[in-house]
């Protein structure tokens, strides 16, 4: 069956897919934060409590995770929300270094089974011990992750096609024309930011419990700057643009020998070079739109 | 209908609307005209919630909606158009249509029915907007790839989508040919016939004296003159705003 190598590159790819997906869903509103890793390590702590410390099903902690970062999503939009631009990005960036900061004091322990476990400042959190009590292998947490990818990116797909959907694009194309089309900006767009936030503690709670430990420093700025790179390169047309962003990043550049050392060299001067080409990624709106247009075309048989 | 009381709008010095008060009646095709910066578009972004007023009051149908937040102001009955064409370029021309949807109906359907209905829901009333502004063939089309003109089509239908009492029309024929003009008029008045209110900025003196009822002249953002086509017509104060005195 598959390696280990190869289900450690598409276990990372997934959980790094959610990062993705979230600061995806804040582009398409018409936002970019820099902070979506805060939401990561919100809930690979909050998952990890639940499920090391008070002994919480995976399942019930990783949804434990995702609502706390989703909650902390809301609680980020609603003062952010009278900015924009440069000022939101600016927002995110200090609200995730100061979540991270503050993972660097947090200390919670509580003995289990005999044992100290919990957060332990700049220590990390050590002992999400869960993949080896209930004996799961990589190979089965790998689906556990794909799963939760294909239940995430359907229910973007399925919100894109709705009028949701379309409202989300008309606010991140010309908010003030949404508005003259009786949509609430605001509200949009605070929904938005908490769903991003959900979104993007799935992953940090797979990453928890996947790596069994976790510590402040994983959840810097690159992080956030990489799930944001992914969509501008893989495209803003559809949910599937940002997971493309990843499978050329992770599994082409970071994970073939061919690249090594140069990655983000060729990473940076791509996303760079894109910026410039193909500002809205390489499956851009237009480009979805071709695609469309051609499986319709099949479909309909001429 | 539409009431504007002493209404006012400074940006800096500049009194780009000042002391303007009117009243559109309803039913009424109402035609606001005057040279370049007399404050016409202001005038309209005022009444939308674009950006707050200095002083005075917007009314409609008696209620004050006075620096409203736009969303409400289309929920009230007022849609718009601009006079440099908006649309949302990366949708198609029928979801232009069906997110500008606002009827009481399509408000009634409750949060879920109304904005995760799917991609159906709705769809017959933009079928009859598409083929009013004779967009019938383009509907899947992106915005951004159709025509001047049928862009100008477009952004008339999406106001008229919101089931809009009041529709505004921010210079609707800037950059049309007289062709396209008179076609223009056509569906101009065959929207009074069901009933709707109109109030028509513009510079295409044909158009508007055309298919007005009544007309306000602004300059420098005080209303300089109120009357009828004709009677605006032979105005001696309209004359010179817009020709100049005879000894200058």
């Amino acid at each position: 069956m598959l390696d280990d190598h190869l289900i450690g590159v598409l276990s990372n790819m997934g959980m790094i897919s959610f990062i993705a997906l979230s600061a995806y869903l804040v582009l398409v509103v018409g936002e970019i934060s820099f902070g979506q890793q805060a939401f990561f390590a919100i809930s690979a702590y909050a998952s990890g409590i639940a499920s090391a410390m008070w002994g919480w099903p995976f399942l019930g902690a990783v949804l434990w995770g995702a609502a706390i970062a989703g909650l902390a999503g809301l609680l980020l939009a609603i003062p952010t929300l009278r900015i924009r631009g440069l000022y939101f990005a600016i927002a995110t960036l200090a609200f995730a270094e100061m979540v991270r900061l503050a993972l660097e004091i947090f200390t919670y322990r509580v003995e289990v089974d005999g044992e100290l476990v919990g957060p332990d400042g700049s220590e990390g959190f050590r002992d999400i011990r869960y993949i080896y009590e209930a004996d799961i292998s990589a190979g089965a947490f790998l689906l556990v992750i794909l799963a939760l990818l294909a239940v995430t990116l359907g229910a973007i797909l399925w919100i894109e096609r709705t009028r949701l959907g379309a409202v989300m694009r008309m606010v991140g194309e010309d908010p003030v024309l949404a508005r003259l089309q009786g949509v609430n900006v605001n509200l949009t767009k605070i929904a938005t930011v908490a769903a991003a936030g959900l979104i993007a503690g799935i992953g940090g709670a797979l990453y928890a419990h996947l790596n069994t430990y976790v510590e402040p420093k994983i959840f810097n700025v690159m992080l956030g700057v990489h799930g944001l790179a992914y969509g501008l390169i893989g495209g803003l047309g559809t949910a599937f643009g940002p997971l493309l962003g990843v499978a050329l990043d992770i599994g082409v550049l970071e994970s073939t020998r061919a690249f090594s050392g140069y990655r983000m060299i060729v990473f940076g001067g791509l996303v760079a070079v894109l910026l410039i080409v193909r500002p809205r990624g390489l499956l851009d709106e237009a480009a979805v739109y071709r695609i469309r247009r051609f499986l319709l075309r099949k479909d309909a048989g001429d | 209908m539409l009431e504007l009381r002493n209404l006012s709008k400074h940006f800096g010095g500049v009194r780009a609307v000042d002391d303007l008060s009117l009243t559109v009646n309803q039913g009424e095709i109402f035609g606001l005209i005057g040279p370049n910066g007399s404050g016409k578009s202001t005038t309209v972004n005022l009444v939308c919630g674009v950006f707050p007023t200095t002083s005075g009051a917007v009314l409609f149908e008696g209620r004050d909606i006075t620096d409203a937040p736009s969303h409400r102001v289309v929920a009230a009955g007022i849609a718009r158009t601009f006079q440099n064409i908006r649309l949302f370029g990366d949708l198609t021309v029928w979801q232009n249509l069906w997110v500008a949807q606002n009827s009481a109906e399509e408000r009634s359907k409750g949060w879920f029915g109304r904005w995760l209905g799917g991609d159906r829901t709705g769809r017959g009333d933009a079928e009859e907007l598409l083929k009013f502004a004779g967009l019938e063939l383009r509907s899947g089309e992106l915005a951004r790839n159709l025509a001047f003109g049928e862009q100008r089509r477009l952004e008339m239908a999406r106001a008229l989508a919101a089931r809009p009492k009041l529709l505004l029309l921010d210079e609707p024929a800037a950059g049309m040919n007289a062709e396209e003009v008179s076609q223009l008029a056509t569906r101009i008045r065959a929207l009074r016939k069901y009933g709707m209110t109109i109030l028509l900025v513009e510079h295409v003196m044909e158009l508007v004296m055309g298919v007005t009822d009544r007309i306000a002249v602004l300059n420098f953002g005080q209303k300089i003159a109120e009357g009828t086509p004709a009677e605006i017509r032979d105005d001696p104060a309209v004359r010179t705003a817009y020709l100049g005195t005879a000894d200058a």
